[in-house]
């Protein structure tokens, strides 16, 4: 048993995934050095990302088990929860075990964790692709801001980027400072603070007449602050143009 | 008059019209245009009554020459009026679906001039949606009763949905609260549609590339408790409209009295309860598999509001419970209260694995409160009394203001698939 290292990436994950199942070296525990100041010192081995590697792994989970364990996989991974990395390697060894069956097995420990992480960062991915309002800062220019609990950018960008093929745009996540990049053609997701580009305090027309809309549409005897907090959970509140 | 003005009146008229849903129709964005449309519906934002808010939902005017007299927008009625022009609009949908505000537009509007003058209006707005601005999201586009067929086809092929609203659901109350509308105004672009949506149908068998038409189908909106009709001839009525029209959703809408009017039947606050029962029980018949004639009988022609219409079903045919969770069929655990299409479907699933008992059941993610009562786990009943009519119903009306409460702040409306197990 040994704790293994890895650069923070799916792919270095992927790569641990690999080696252990080579070198029959079970996980004590898995660590990403982004999060930890490791003690090199202590059992560890650092594992460097192998492209090659990662995508047999992912192959294999994908044959063995099915697109879906993958998919499930990888937003785990995107929750970013450290215990998230050994939750992955136990259910990537049920899989291969047992196969594409483990869906039935919602009752096992390790199944039903991988179910409700996935399902949970879905969920926030869902809120943002409801929830993103993008300004426009320039013309033809979009910039939309988030603060996901996940790191959720990678889930969401295919959707805009299919939807609006005819806009620049950029998402923000201010809480991991990455900026996601889209220029007609293609996305990609970078480090990047927002500063350079845009002081976004001016309010747009569309803005003003949105909240007015918005205002509008509201049946006041169907008043139901409550339902609409459920809906629209107040931690994202300060995303969107008609509650500020 | 300014665009803010208009958006206020306009969105003001149209907040009645409860359909919102941006489902069914899966339009792919093309060479390079705006939009697309997603399946299930996306709802971008909530009102302040807790509706969803995925369309632009909103009146090309509220000008209009007729006067039934259950609408807010009827002439005789002392109103703020305000119209649109086609660009205008466009632009409003265009810039508000570009900030990810929207997932398109949901266009209706009263009678201006006449039914076909109304039509092109409406039609002049989504052509430039759609050929100028190269938009691909979904509209919804309500036909207006009495205009040309033509039209109507017309009007079809530029959008993902349309809808008739029915408004009252016997011929009887139409003469009397809208007498300018008559039911063949009503039904004759309904049949329209509906043969032109199995004509293209059957030409996409013989043909690659037909143009679409109302991808997403039609709907149609019934008030409720305006006129004097049962539940069970409101729910018979939509039973026979997805049955002959294939309608993909029939909208209620509890009467709101309009003020500066005779007030109808002395109705003095909407019967939001009611209408929620008849969605459930209108869930009922679409995704459970059951018929109107199960739910409401000739002698109880109106739901109990107090229960919701699965557990009313279930307390009538206590002789079919208790269901052994372990063997029970698929479709007899969607009859189990508390059990949804979601959780139907796990158990089946779960219980390939393994047997499920009480706590495994927990797991799943199945709601005790209810089922409990009706259900067997491994052969042991676990309700906390016998399964006696009374004393379950005691049992699950001793919080009632809870139950009810809870059950109204998830009324349908937003008609998306993580929303389905409203009835449980
Ligand atoms: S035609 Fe429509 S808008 Fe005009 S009064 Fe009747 S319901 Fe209202």
């Amino acid at each position: 048993m040994i704790n293994y290292i890895f650069d923070g990436t799916f792919d270095g994950l992927m790569t641990v995934v690999y080696e252990s199942y080579y070198s029959h070296q079970h996980p004590n525990d898995i660590f990403s050095e982004v999060n930890h100041q490791i003690n090199f010192l202590g059992h560890g081995v650092f594992v460097a990302t192998d492209i090659d590697k990662s995508d047999k792994v992912q192959n294999a989970i994908t044959t063995k088990i099915s697109k879906e364990a993958l998919r499930n996989i990888y937003y785990v991974y995107l929750s970013e929860l450290e215990s998230s990395y050994m939750l992955i390697y136990k259910y990537v060894r049920l899989g291969f075990k047992i196969g594409k069956k483990i869906d039935y097995f919602i009752q096992n420990d390790v199944v039903h964790e991988v179910t409700k992480l996935s399902q949970r960062v879905k969920h926030e991915a869902y809120k943002m692709i409801e929830l993103i309002r993008f300004k426009e800062v320039k013309k033809g220019l979009f910039i939309a801001k988030i603060h996901p609990d996940y790191n959720v950018l990678p889930i969401i960008m295919p959707h805009f980027a299919e939807r609006f093929q005819d806009q620049y745009f950029i998402i923000h996540d201010e809480k991991r400072n990455l900026s996601a990049v889209y220029d007609k053609k293609a996305w990609i997701i970078i480090d990047m603070p927002l500063e350079n580009i845009s002081n976004m305090k001016d309010t747009e027309d569309y803005e003003i007449l949105w909240k007015m809309y918005h205002k509008s549409i509201s049946i006041e005897e169907r008043k139901n602050l409550r339902l609409q907090r459920q809906h629209m959970p107040k931690k994202y509140w300060d995303m969107l143009t008609e509650k500020q | 008059m300014d665009l803010l003005e208009k958006i206020r009146i306009l969105a003001d008229a149209a907040k009645y019209d409860v359909s919102c849903s941006s489902s069914g129709s899966d339009r792919e964005n093309k060479n390079g245009g705006i939009g697309n449309a997603a399946f299930y519906g996306i709802c971008h934002s909530w009102s302040e009554d807790g509706r969803c808010i995925s369309l632009l939902k909103i009146l090309f005017t509220n000008i209009c020459i007729y006067d039934c007299s259950y609408c807010v927008n009827r002439c005789s009625n002392d109103v703020e009026r305000a119209i649109f022009t086609p660009d205008e609009l466009a632009d409003i949908t265009i810039n508000f679906y570009r900030r990810n505000y929207i997932e398109g537009l949901f266009l209706s509007s009263a009678v201006y001039k006449s039914p076909d003058y109304t039509m092109e209006l409406l039609i002049k707005t989504v052509k430039k949606l759609r050929e100028e601005y190269n938009f691909n999201g979904y509209i919804h586009l309500k036909a207006i009763p009495g205009a040309d067929v033509n039209l109507i086809r017309l009007a079809g092929l530029y959008a993902d949905r349309m809808s008739v609203n029915i408004e009252l659901p016997s011929e009887k109350s139409l003469k009397l609260l809208a007498p300018q509308k008559t039911k063949e105004s009503i039904i004759k672009p309904m049949s329209f549609i509906h043969s032109q949506l199995l004509e293209k149908s059957e030409s996409k068998k013989l043909m690659r590339h037909t143009d679409k038409f109302v991808p997403a189908g039609q709907t149609t909106q019934l008030i409720i408790g305006a006129t004097p009709e049962s539940d069970r001839t409101i729910l018979k009525l939509s039973e026979n409209l997805y049955k002959y029209y294939d309608l993909k959703r029939v909208y209620y809408s509890a009467y709101i009295p309009v003020f500066n009017g005779n007030n109808l039947l002395g109705v003095s606050s909407p019967p939001l309860l009611r209408e929620h029962r008849l969605y459930q029980a209108d869930w009922l018949l679409r995704y459970y598999n059951f018929k109107a004639d199960e739910l409401l009988t000739e002698e109880e022609p109106n739901f109990d509001v107090s229960l919701d219409p699965k557990i009313n079903w279930a307390m009538k045919n206590l002789n079919l419970f208790p269901v052994e969770v372990n063997t029970a069929d698929y479709n007899m655990l969607l009859r189990v209260p508390g059990i949804g299409l979601r959780t139907a479907k796990r158990i089946v699933k779960a219980r390939k694995a393994a047997n499920l008992n009480y706590d495994s059941l927990k797991k799943l993610g199945v709601v005790l409160k209810r089922a409990k009562y009706f259900i067997t786990c491994n052969g042991k009943y676990y309700g906390e009394c016998e399964m006696e009519k009374d004393k379950i119903k005691n049992k699950l009306t001793t919080n009632k203001n809870r139950i009810l409460d809870g059950q109204l702040s998830i009324f349908d409306i937003n008609n998306k698939f993580k929303n389905l197990p409203i009835i449980v």
